[in-house]
């Protein structure tokens, strides 16, 4: 049994055309996966049913072996938790404690072990001193940070980010990406991520590429990278790295590095044998 | 003649206890004709001082000079809505404006504002759309129908169909995916290469910004840090490094072919012309 099991999958927001269209993968725990895709593939529609705020048209999905459905939703709740794209629309406290006490609340944890609970998980992801701060005042990585840490301290087993970093500027971006692949490194926790950001893709482990609300890979990101013409047919960027060894192979020369360093080194010793 | 900031400072609820500088002093100018990038963390006041530019907001204090007219901080202007014609904004995430039953009638919004009849507004529509590259089969339907990168677009074609000189967008690519931003850069490419229109853009995307922008303005707490030629910029590590700006990837890949003793030209900027330039030294 897998962690997370999407079983023949559909769903339309309209009575025309399916959003998901006959969906099924497999995600197994304590891994850090990725779902791409171009706007309007179904990826966050795909999120959005594994989280249960939308209820499938037709198939299946569980989690640890419980069906996602409304009257499970109390011990779905329990395992997992989100973190959405816009930081300023998931605020409720007025402080950055308080906002990671409404989850603790919520699940009545006892309000004399909530300081302590608080205090580890704003430690977690570095926000041990602004915790009388305003969510409001804080920058979007910070309060993407404080969304994270709420999500953390009610201990889900899996975390979905749900274009968590789309809205975040270039240093709020890799300050997240950098703590989301920390994160993935603990295996108590399964991590699926919406996201548009091929660079992100790279620090995952496996990856699902949508298209038109139906499957269309599920592999690790080196082996889905290595075949950018099929991801251009369907809209999808191709990494930095992947681009330059395109160019070099048309001038046959033949690179295969994972990073730029790698593709130098190899550059060098072609010159050196010439 | 360029477009010049001159001592412009501007300050967000002025004389309120939680009165904001946002804009510092600055001091600069945007040449005509060019494409130039305005960078700098959230914050930083760039769209405060691209809001400037059509006169959405007034200088506290200082002034600006753009195209034949003078915004002086604190004198009542009468040329704005004719400022307004000429130098065009697109919003973050302009598609949210998008308000009309078709998108033939959204685009004409604009024209009509400024009191062109039925026919000449469908006209400047017309044309605008076909710029932007949309076809007369998506005219009568609802803008709520196109994806995410045509709903933009449409929303990009409501400012052209004024046909302004001077166009700015803040944000164009975000939150589109990577084809739906191509089609936007090749857009504003072409508005500066074919119609020699000068192209302002707020962006966080520096890879693009080194592509395709002529020049940067990199701003920090609402002060002009760097402005030139974005080459000069980014060629300088030791400049991207103090201004803790991100590197370009390319870039990343030029300073390392460097330091292992290939030749690497400074004004080139595509993978492809990098590439090129290598393949000749390895052989």
């Amino acid at each position: 049994m897998s962690f997370i099991e999407v079983k023949n999958v559909s769903f339309s927001y309209s009575e025309t055309n399916n959003a998901i269209d006959d969906v099924s993968f497999n995600i197994e725990k304590g891994t850090y996966t990725t779902i791409i895709g171009h706007n309007g593939s179904g990826k966050s529609t795909i999120a959005k049913l594994i989280a249960g705020l939308l209820t499938p048209k037709a198939g299946e999905i569980f989690i640890e072996g419980v069906k996602v459905c409304e009257e499970n939703m109390p011990t779905i709740r329990k395992k997992l938790g989100i973190v959405f794209q816009n930081p300023d629309n998931q605020f409720i406290g007025s402080t950055v404690k308080d906002d990671i006490a409404f989850g603790l609340e919520n699940r009545r944890v006892e309000p004399s072990k909530m300081d302590d609970i608080i205090l580890e998980y704003a430690s977690k992801v570095g926000l041990t001193g602004l915790l009388d701060k305003e969510p409001q005042n804080m920058s979007g990585g910070q309060k993407q940070r404080v969304a994270i840490a709420g999500v953390l301290a009610m201990q889900p087993n899996v975390i979905i980010f749900d274009e968590a970093t789309s809205m975040l500027d270039p240093k709020a971006r890799k300050e997240i990406k950098t703590f989301m692949y920390d994160l993935s490194k603990n295996p108590d926790f399964t991590i699926v991520s919406i996201t548009h950001d091929i660079e992100e893709v790279l620090q995952s482990e496996e990856c699902i590429v949508l298209n038109n609300g139906k499957l269309f890979m599920q592999d690790k990101p080196e082996n889905v990278f290595k075949h950018p013409e099929e991801l251009r047919k369907i809209n999808l960027d191709i990494p930095f790295i992947e681009l330059v060894k395109e160019a070099f192979a048309k001038k046959k020369i033949k690179v295969n590095a994972d990073n730029i360093e790698g593709v130098v080194k190899q550059l060098c010793q072609y010159r050196s044998k010439n | 003649m360029p477009i010049s900031f001159k001592e412009l400072s501007y300050v967000y609820d002025l004389g309120m206890p939680y009165a904001h500088k946002a804009l510092d002093d600055i001091n600069l100018d945007i040449q005509e004709g060019k494409i130039t990038a305005v960078i700098g963390e959230t914050g930083s006041g760039k769209s405060t001082l691209v809001e400037h530019l059509n006169a959405l907001l007034l200088p506290t204090s200082g002034r600006l000079e753009i195209l034949d007219h003078e915004i002086v901080a604190n004198q009542k202007h009468r040329f704005l809505k004719q400022l307004r014609k000429e130098v065009g904004l697109v919003f973050q995430f302009s598609e949210h404006q998008l308000f009309e039953e078709t998108i033939i009638k959204d685009v004409m919004f604009g024209p009509k504002n400024f009191g062109f009849t039925e026919e000449e507004c469908k006209k400047k529509a017309v044309e605008a759309l076909k710029l932007v590259g949309i076809g007369p089969e998506y005219y009568e339907i609802s803008p709520l129908e196109l994806s995410g990168g045509q709903k933009r677009r449409v929303a990009i074609a409501g400012i052209l169909a004024i046909n302004p000189q001077v166009i700015v967008l803040d944000e164009p690519t975000a939150g589109l995916d990577p084809v739906g931003g191509k089609e936007i850069i090749n857009l504003f490419i072409g508005l500066n290469k074919k119609l020699n229109k000068t192209i302002i853009i707020v962006t966080h995307d520096n890879e693009m910004v080194y592509n395709y922008c002529d020049n940067t303005i990199v701003l920090a707490k609402g002060k002009v840090e760097y402005s030139g030629l974005t080459l000069d910029l980014f060629n300088n590590k030791e400049l991207v490094d103090k201004l803790k700006l991100l590197e370009p990837q390319i870039v990343s890949l030029k300073n390392e072919l460097r330091e292992n003793g290939f030749k690497v030209s400074d004004n080139i900027r595509t993978i492809n012309e990098v590439v090129e330039e290598i393949s000749r030294q390895v052989r």
